[in-house]
């Protein structure tokens, strides 16, 4: 940490003593320390990194279609570390994120499958259940003053044994069968998993739902009430309570975009690959989680950004896709991501240290 | 607690979603595929033995939603519905609670125990406390090179290296010469196996490829990626069915012409060597190492026998699913039970 | 923290004397009628009368556990009384959440000061009551008006800043506890709530915080001072009420009562006397040298630096 400490800028270093101030007058910082303080700027530069060190080590990267799919692995991570990061900010955890884009997609299939009806139907008997799943978690915690941690830990369990004993009960199997041959079907997978031509370059549509709800949580974070209330019952619940910010409604309306984003994800992989294996999705909570934090968001809650878990997730997709192209050996595949993702998360902390330092 | 939300309106809000979903149940059938569409046959069921009632242990390694283990259950609980069993089945991924699981089944004193023998080390113990107790035990699926050692009576699974070389050799008539191998568990003995046995035979290159099974996005990327790393891969090995459906599509995004060929076997993956999206499949038939693990024991109780002479284990694969015989099998894939 | 030297205390009171008698005919904005409150069977506060009237600072010292932070938050509206009556405007009201306090004008600084540390200067100020413009679904902050409208509020009560960017924590304490004042002033409060402000100050910034209890004053609000400094209850205060075990007890304009009886009230009062005696039996102590009898010159070693 020294290290980083006197690597810090140095350039305004005129002292107004701490309280010797006159008239409350603060020492303007500097432009670029100011940029650098904002919680995305870090992860931007490592992203940067990972990607110009990928372009230079695997010459297939630098095609186009490589490109749509680094972007395709990041989207449907990113797609759910948007909510789980703006629940981060909010000091919360959801450990049960992963588990419940399963449940949510298993929900669908069995639904529309067993009761023979339009895929719609079970898409959005999902949609009310995984809203219903987050509102549990947010209202569990609310009520019982548990750390989140602990609540969605249940959760998490909870789901992972329902999934596996619901389908085994109604399909008979562990996975749900096949629904592609049945009504709305087509309709639904443009929606959750279509692609498009770009020039020549195949590009799958939940890289482009990834950057409209990023846009749209960055507006909402930064420019709404709402955002505003985030941020405050992150940074300190009893003071944001106490100013009149309503913060159980801000918490399990939190918990909720979770399940949202569950339900977003658990569509595509439904639309995507047509039946759910039911024990998918454990360990996947920890990937988002992590990156919402590569992307700038303090465990702690109360500071981070929307648009810092997009490149976070980029990242992530880059490096395990990067690894791929550069035809490293496979069997050292997991140390490389995780030396490369802990590189990235140290440029993150020693940027944030020297521009937050006075 | 803050209640900032009027209690009246969220439950408002709450009985219009579910109108709303009711209207929508009621209107939207589908007229084509689904349960409607899906042909209830019954598995396969014998008459039944009228020898006094037993209790037999199934202990495995399967990890919970995992369909492989779930076909392994549906012949061991048809063999013990045929021979008036009581099957008690359980697993655990981890070989120290899979011990303990047996020791359970011990201490419930059954009449016999089936066990898989993923971490051979770990269960030596256990099962030696077994013979103590006098309680026949047999092998299935993992532990082909362990079972003699460890005093079990019977075998029934696949050589996963012999299958490695069996799907090597396959690999070579179909003119491959190029292939890769989607490992979905790193550090998984038998997934290795297999790789290395079709290494072994095959008379091309092949490489290994890691994915993360339990995102199905990120396997189906990767796979992707890696076509496009090196499109002169002509064929994709993978080594669970769920992952050769996806390995097509990856094909399909990277552009490559690459053929899919799979280890195991389920319904989905029999349509699609019907369709040819996938060329074919070897199966280790784990409906058959359940069925004969369990009827093995009660054949043991009741008349002495041993299968394989007790010498010898009995190999269940590898079994080749292409387009040739897929229709014969489709039929009990369908009903999970191959 | 060194004892405050008593007459320049005196001196600066009375260079800045009580803000005159309450405009006449205005009853009190609020007032405590027997007012107390149990948390199952602990009484926490019981028959408590107090009257908030606008232009006056009402000063409410205690020790800690006296029960002043029992009493803030049944006037903010954070806990509901159990016995005796709360008035605002003369009406009995229950307030169940600060929300509603507020919505009656009753605006409340806490000792933790109610604000967001890692959120900007201009975001706390506005925290809980945001200015937005356009309509519903892109209904947004009103960011360059918020920021301007927090800019000219902040300099009305004396305070500058370059950056209303930066994220409050980086300010002093002084600073913070003037802006969480700015902004309840701002934001229409007419009684005034203030937990602890100089608890955890040094010398200076606690008289830039009284300068704007003072401002706050002079604006015509109520002010509810709430502290366990004397010294610095008598720098503002019109009213003294002194808070022991839950109940009141003293009660007293401050025409009725000395800096130093004040003092006295606040250190123990009887309690010490007995004290006192106590020690000079055991002997070896000069008791009088001690502080703490009614007619004594020093005041009661002043709390030092603490939360209630």
């Amino acid at each position: 940490m020294d290290v980083t400490q006197q690597a810090a800028p140095a350039a305004d270093t005129p002292p107004a003593s701490g309280t010797g101030q006159r008239d409350g007058r603060t020492r303007q910082r500097s432009l670029a320390l100011r940029l650098l303080a904002r919680p995305e700027v870090g992860v931007f530069l490592g992203a940067v990194a990972v990607f110009v060190f990928f372009l230079v080590q695997a010459p297939t990267v630098r095609q186009g279609s490589s490109m749509a799919t680094v972007l395709y692995q990041a989207s449907t991570i990113g797609i759910m570390a948007l909510p789980v990061a703006l629940l981060m900010i909010g000091g919360e955890f959801d450990l049960s994120a992963g588990v419940a884009v399963i449940s949510s997609a298993l929900t669908a299939a069995m639904i529309s499958f067993q009761l023979t009806m339009n895929v719609w139907v079970g898409v959005l008997v999902a949609l009310v259940l995984s809203l219903a799943v987050g509102a549990f978690n947010g209202w569990m915690m609310v009520r019982t003053g548990l750390p989140s941690f602990l609540v969605t830990l249940g959760t998490f369990l909870g789901l992972q044994g329902v999934n596996l004993a619901v389908t085994k009960l109604v399909t008979g199997n562990v996975a749900t069968d096949d629904i592609s041959d049945m009504d709305g079907f087509d309709q639904a997978k443009s929606v959750f998993s279509s692609s498009f031509h770009l020039g020549d370059v195949q590009v799958k549509i939940t890289v482009v739902w990834w950057l409209v709800f990023a846009a749209l949580a960055t507006w909402v974070l930064l420019r709404t009430k709402y955002g505003n209330w985030i941020f405050a019952v992150g940074g300190n619940k009893d003071s944001a309570r106490a100013v009149g910010v309503p913060v159980t409604f801000t918490k399990i309306s939190l918990f909720m975009l979770v399940g949202f984003g569950a339900w977003f994800v658990g569509m595509h992989q439904l639309f995507a690959f047509n039946t759910v294996q039911s024990g998918e999705g454990v360990g996947q909570e920890l990937i988002y989680i992590a990156a919402a934090v590569i992307g700038g968001c303090l465990l702690t809650g109360g500071y981070g950004s929307a648009i810092g878990p997009v490149f976070g997730a980029f990242m992530f997709g880059m490096v395990s896709q990067g690894i791929v192209f550069a035809g490293w050996n496979p069997d050292w595949f997991k140390a490389f991501l995780g030396v490369m993702l802990l590189g990235a998360t140290l440029i993150n902390l020693w940027v944030r240290q020297s521009a937050t330092r006075r | 607690m803050d209640r900032s939300r009027d209690p009246r309106s969220r439950r408002a809000a709450l009985i219009a979603m579910a109108a709303i979903s009711a209207l929508l149940i009621a209107g939207c059938s589908s007229s084509s595929g689904g349960k409607k569409a899906e042909d209830d046959a019954k598995g396969a069921s014998a008459g039944k033995a009228d020898t006094p009632a037993m209790k037999v242990a199934l202990v495995t390694h399967q990890a919970p939603g995992d369909t492989f283990w779930d076909i392994v259950r549906k012949g061991a609980e048809a063999a013990a519905a045929k021979d008036n069993i009581k099957l008690v089945y359980s697993s655990d991924p981890s070989a120290g609670n899979q011990a303990n699981l047996v020791q359970n089944a011990i201490d419930q004193k059954v009449d016999g125990i089936a066990v898989t023998l993923a971490k051979p080390g770990a269960m030596k113990d256990v099962i030696g406390k077994a013979g103590k107790a006098n309680i026949p035990v047999v092998g299935l699926n993992s532990g082909l090179a362990d079972w003699k050692k460890l005093g079990l009576l019977e075998f029934f699974g696949q050589d996963e290296s012999v299958a490695g070389e069996a799907f090597g050799k396959k690999l070579n008539e179909v003119g491959a010469k190029k292939a890769v191998c989607v490992v979905h568990e790193q550090g998984n003995v038998g997934l290795t196996q297999r790789c290395d046995g079709v290494k072994k035979t095959f008379e091309g290159d092949v490489e290994n490829l890691y994915v993360n099974g339990t995102d199905m996005p990120s396997v189906k990327s990767t796979i992707t990626a890696k076509l496009k790393r090196d499109s002169d891969i002509d064929h994709v090995v993978t080594l669970g069915a769920p992952f050769a459906m996806t390995a097509t599509q990856s094909v399909g995004d990277a552009g490559s012409k690459a053929k899919v060929a799979t280890f195991d076997l389920n319904k989905n993956l029999t349509g699609a060597i019907k369709k040819g999206t996938i060329e074919f499949a070897v199966d280790q038939q784990p409906y058959l190492q359940g069925y004969l693990a369990v009827d093995s024991l009660w054949l043991y109780k009741n008349n002495g026998n041993y299968s394989g002479g007790g010498e010898q284990p009995v190999l269940t694969g590898p079994a080749f699913v292409d387009k040739s015989n897929v229709d014969r099998v489709a039929e009990f894939a369908a009903k999970g039970t191959r | 923290m060194t004892t405050a030297d008593p007459q320049k205390t005196t001196a600066v009171a009375e260079k800045d004397p009580a803000g005159g008698p309450a405009p006449e005919g205005a009853g009190p904005l609020v007032e405590l009628r027997g007012a107390g409150k149990s948390y199952g069977n602990i009484r926490a506060l019981h028959g408590v009368d107090l009257a908030v009237h606008p232009g006056r600072v009402t000063c409410v010292l205690g020790d800690n556990g006296a029960g002043k932070s029992t009493l803030i938050k049944i006037i903010s509206g954070l806990h509901q009384h159990t016995e005796g009556e709360v008035l605002v405007d003369g009406t009995p009201v229950r307030f169940n959440t600060p929300r509603e306090a507020l919505a009656k004008g009753i605006a409340t600084v806490y000792q933790d000061l109610a604000t967001v540390p890692l959120m900007p200067v201009w975001r706390n100020f506005f925290l809980g009551s945001e200015m937005t413009k356009g309509p519903w679904p892109v209904r947004r902050l009103d960011i360059a008006r918020m920021k301007r409208t927090a800019d000219e509020e902040l300099r009305n009560m004396g305070i500058v800043l370059d950056d209303l960017e930066q994220p409050l924590g980086t300010l002093s304490g002084g600073q913070r506890q003037s802006v969480a004042i700015a902004r309840a002033v701002y934001f229409g409060a007419r009684v005034l709530i203030l937990d602890e402000p100089t608890a955890a100050l040094g010398v200076k910034q606690s008289g830039v915080v009284l300068k704007y209890i003072a401002a706050a004053r002079e604006r015509g609000l109520g002010v509810i001072f709430i502290t366990h400094n004397p010294h610095h209850a008598y720098l503002v205060g019109d009213h003294f009420s002194v808070l022991r075990l839950g109940t009141l007890e003293l009660s007293a304009a401050r025409s009725e009562v000395s800096l130093e009886q004040l003092t006295n009230h606040m250190a123990g009062g009887a309690e010490l006397d007995a004290l006192k005696h106590e020690l000079e039996r055991a002997g070896g102590v000069d008791v009088e040298a001690l502080p703490g009898a009614p007619d004594a010159g020093e005041p009661a070693g002043t709390p030092s630096e603490g939360t209630a």
